[in-house]
């Protein structure tokens, strides 16, 4: 009788058991209709569920059913772009079959920046460049500046005065382009630009980088382009690395990181040193030397996913530069940042990130005799913001979200104390794609400026379309920069050459970015031109007023800013890759406006790679390129008239760089650089020619701990 | 694990206009708000001046002997009656007097010299375009100048050197050795021509007066 009980009992159990089971089968096969062997459909977000295809790329597995909403299937094979397919409340069997297509290299890539939810590079609505941690690694640079001008055409890292840097890309200054860690902003600038150096590039996953307005997602700033940087998260249960660089031009750099993961909690440490020797210029110029400066950055992230669907993440880091521009007063700079984010999965359609941010950049005078510390600069930024993804369909999603911001700036340039404004905001987006071909983009975004009253809304719209291997992408989107506390106050006594005024009254600049572009991609090649065209009214810049007798900041008439970028890359699989780009700019400025055109027409990047790698030993050779025009300016002949002009051509250059990276055993990798390959050296060092004395060698060596003892 | 978190929260949440005030050194409570011959010792004769010279139309004017500092307008006829050395901005100028840069750092190895220097000590000379007085023409090439006596070898005191924008500031280090019109000796040194928030102009000046070996 207990025999029988237990027995039913089993049975009752296994019935139960197999109606709470729901199968997925089907077949995985190519483009041509041949099957894909070794093929894995996966469930997202279930580890050790899932099949691989058998010969003839037929699969089939079962898993528990247990009142999902929804499950995500994932088809991925080495070669073919991962395909994913969304089952709404499964239950009982499914046959899905997947034709997967040859991948397209770097298009598998997963980017953020463009639509604020993860997308393959292929299916972003707008153009995106990734520079990828591999790249990083061997471009073997110290901060984001020198990788971006090695990577992208089109972009300036200059001087200003004071020895400020300053950049211009593709017509856009420093306070045009929006520069996010993990999407967060950065406070303080000098001169328009955000101090660069605290972007070193030590465990960074990749660099996003979108062209164009983008202030329907980012608001203020996001006129030009958007750069992000997104950092790694370890993956190891430890891993510690070590870097270190010299270059005979003196600079040296030396950095940590360490790491680890334990069940839910994973962690990040980073600390990085740099010291630049102050470099005496061969020929005249504007400037006989570059200063000499050393800093370094500290840096540390926790991660914790208390629930399956919880992730919390904390940063903290500190920051500190000097600069030795006088022997009798070093500049100071100084940042405090910290972060908290916590993001929530509601269901697998469903996510819910909320985060605050705190970040205080200090600029201060060290006086040597006395040796005191006096800071004359600190802007504190508090930024708490939230953000919700609905997605439904095959891959549509909704994004809507809003942030809220203290801003806090005390200055040397203000004389009645400093000042403080709230910031807010609201955004949504839709992102939907009626067929597999077609995909809309749509987002709308309303800023509000507490100091001014000011409220400003960005709109968005961009269409792909996708023939067979070309994409065809077209966008108008909105770009707005709202006048900072410094251009709306700053009353400053300029060397008692004259004073600059600020102006409560400027309004926003306003941006209408209109932008085309044609992908064509293959396994191995890509192929993609972009023509676009800015209009930008209102950009705010310092004007000589007659009747203050002195600088004021003034809204300009509109200006505009159109071009094409030519992008062809290619990448086979003995080794070699090459990119060329080139890109076309042209600034249209009315006569008679305070500022006159400076930037170089024709730009152009050229990279050809050739690498291998053994099972102990590896190496990749470099040589990149790159080709600045000379642009001929109308310069002003006077401060407080803008009549008369003179023509002042900058000559063009080209700076050819050489590296050899080298893989020797496991985890140590030996970097020789040649910079300025052809030992060019300016005649006249203006402040947008290279600051270079001619060629220099630098040797770079990095340690991966967990790669040397771990054999691999 | 969670408190962790809470306490890092914490730890993040600052004032709201930042955090580690403290590790500045804060300028305008230091200010010296007090002119000219501030301190002195007669047991070595030595002293400090600070003055103000940070107007472009007015020469501040010294007397070593009256430990006096009288500030006045440009012209010669506003000097006062006694004087030995006078500051404009970075610019100096004597009354008849002769003076020698010398290769020491400090006023007690002057002193411990046991002598006067030796070397050809330079007299002011008459210059046109020298002493700015108008500096708001600048950029357009027209700075005012004032027609002055100046000397040359004790303006190398400070170096302002005006190829770059802003201009780089770098004191010599160096002691002055001054022969006085009346006979008399001086040494003098430069310590800081900035006030303790930075601004420039306000000059600190070591010296020993009179120098007796």
């Amino acid at each position: 009788m207990g025999k029988l009980l237990f027995s039913a009992c089993l049975a009752c159990l296994a019935a139960a058991s197999l109606q709470a089971q729901i199968r997925i089968s089907g077949s995985v096969l190519d483009e041509k209709g041949e099957a894909i062997p070794g093929a894995a459909v996966t469930v997202d977000g279930m580890p050790g569920t899932g099949a691989a295809t058998d010969l003839d790329g037929s699969y089939g597995f079962e898993i528990p059913q247990t009142g999902q909403n929804r499950i995500v299937l994932v088809a991925s094979a080495v070669g073919y772009e991962s395909q994913r397919r969304r089952i709404s409340e499964p239950q009982g069997s499914y046959g899905e079959d997947f034709v997967l297509r040859e991948s397209q290299e770097l298009l598998e890539t997963v980017v953020v920046t463009a639509t604020r939810t993860p997308k393959p590079l292929k299916d972003v609505p707008i153009i995106t460049r990734v520079i990828s941690a591999e790249e990083i690694a061997r471009a073997d640079v110290v901060h984001i500046g020198e990788l971006l001008e090695t990577e992208l055409p089109g972009l300036e890292f200059s001087y200003s005065m004071d020895q400020q840097v300053s950049l211009n890309m593709q017509g856009f200054g420093g306070n045009s382009v929006l520069f996010l860690v993990d999407g967060e902003r950065m406070a303080g600038e000098t001169l328009d630009n955000i101090d660069y150096n605290r972007l070193n590039l030590d465990n960074v996953e990749r660099v996003e980088i979108v062209k164009g307005a983008a202030s329907s997602l980012y608001g203020s700033n996001a006129i030009g382009g958007v750069v992000n940087i997104i950092t790694r998260e370890p993956a190891e249960p430890w891993s510690v690395s070590m870097n270190t660089r010299y270059s005979t031009l003196g600079q040296k750099v030396g950095s940590i990181s360490a790491g680890f993961r334990a069940g839910r909690l994973s962690g990040l440490t980073n600390a990085q040193y740099v010291q630049s020797d102050s470099i005496s210029l061969k020929n005249d110029g504007d400037y006989s030397k570059v200063y000499g400066s050393w800093n370094y950055n500290v840096k540390q992230q926790l991660v914790y996913r208390p629930l399956d669907r919880l992730k919390i993440t904390g940063k903290a880091g500190y920051y500190f530069r000097q600069r030795d521009a006088s022997p009798d007063v070093k500049d100071n700079y100084r940042d405090f940042s910290g972060s908290l984010k916590a993001e929530y999965d509601f269901a697998e359609s469903d996510n819910l990130t909320l985060g605050y941010a705190f970040d205080q950049y200090d600029k201060s005078n060290y006086m040597v005799a006395g040796s005191r510390d006096v800071r004359e600069y600190s802007n504190v930024q508090h930024n708490v913001r939230a953000l919700y993804t609905h997605s439904f369909g095959k891959s549509d999603n909704l994004v809507f979200g809003g942030d809220f911001m203290r801003d806090y700036l005390m200055s040397y340039q203000f004389s009645d104390g400093a000042k403080a404004q709230y910031t807010g905001d609201l955004f949504a987006q839709l992102d939907w794609s009626p067929t597999d071909r077609l995909n809309f983009v749509s987002g709308l975004r309303f800023d509000y400026f507490s100091d001014r009253n000011l409220f400003h809304a960005s709109p968005k719209l961009g269409v792909m379309y996708k023939i067979s291997n070309c994409s065809v992408r077209a966008s108008y989107a909105g770009g707005f920069r709202a006048p900072t506390l410094k251009e709306m106050y700053m009353n400053f006594n300029m060397a008692n050459i004259f004073m600059i005024y600020g102006n409560p009254d400027l309004e926003a600049e306003e941006s209408h970015n209109f932008s085309l572009s044609a992908e064509y991609m293959t396994r191995r090649h890509n192929l993609t031109l972009t023509g676009y065209w800015n209009l930008v009214d209102n950009r705010i810049t310092t004007a000589w007023s007659d009747a203050l007798k002195g600088q004021l900041y003034t809204n300009m008439a509109p200006l505009q800013v159109a071009g094409f970028d030519l992008n062809f890359s290619a990448a086979y699989d003995f080794g070699l890759k090459y990119r060329i780009s080139y890109t076309f700019t042209h600034e249209k400025i009315e006569k008679g406006q305070p500022m006159t055109s400076s930037t170089r027409p024709h730009s152009a990047t050229v990279k050809i790679e050739y690498g291998k790698d053994w099972r102990t030993y590896g190496f990749d050779i470099a040589l990149t390129g790159r080709v600045m025009s000379a642009v001929t300016a109308d310069v002003y002949t006077s401060l407080t008239d803008y009549s008369q002009t003179e023509k002042q051509t900058y000559p063009g250059y080209t700076m050819w760089k050489l590296s050899i990276a080298q893989r020797i055993w496991h985890g140590i990798r030996l970097n020789a650089i040649i910079d300025n390959l052809f030992n060019y050296v300016p005649d006249y060092y203006y402040n947008n020619s290279p600051a270079t004395v001619g060629t220099t060698l630098s040797l770079g060596l990095s340690l991966d701990f967990n790669e040397i003892f771990n054999n691999r | 694990m969670k408190r962790l978190f809470f306490l890092t929260f914490l730890a993040l949440l600052p004032s709201c206009n930042g955090i580690f005030h403290g590790i500045y050194d804060s300028g305008e409570g230091e200010l010296i708000t007090e002119y000219g011959f501030l301190e002195y010792n007669p047991t070595d004769n030595s002293g400090t001046i600070y003055i103000d010279a940070t107007d472009y139309t007015k020469w501040i004017y010294l007397d070593f002997s009256e430990r006096t500092a009288v500030t006045a307008g440009m012209s010669e006829e506003e000097a006062p009656a006694e004087w030995d050395i006078a500051v404009h901005r970075y610019d100096v100028k004597t009354n008849g007097a002769a003076a020698l840069e010398t290769g020491m750092t400090g006023l007690e190895l002057f002193m411990s010299s046991g002598a006067m220097p030796e070397g050809d000590y330079v007299s002011d000379e008459w210059t046109t375009e020298q002493i700015i007085v108008d500096m708001s023409g600048m950029m357009d090439g027209n700075i005012g100048y004032s027609e002055s006596w100046y000397n040359r070898e004790l303006s190398k005191w400070l170096k302002v050197d005006t190829g770059t924008m802003p201009p780089v500031y770098s004191m010599s280090q160096k002691v002055y050795a001054v022969k006085l019109a009346d006979g008399t000796h001086l040494a003098l040194k430069l310590s800081n021509y900035m006030d303790a928030t930075g601004v420039k102009g306000f000059m600190t000046i070591d010296y020993v007066y009179p120098v007796e070996f």
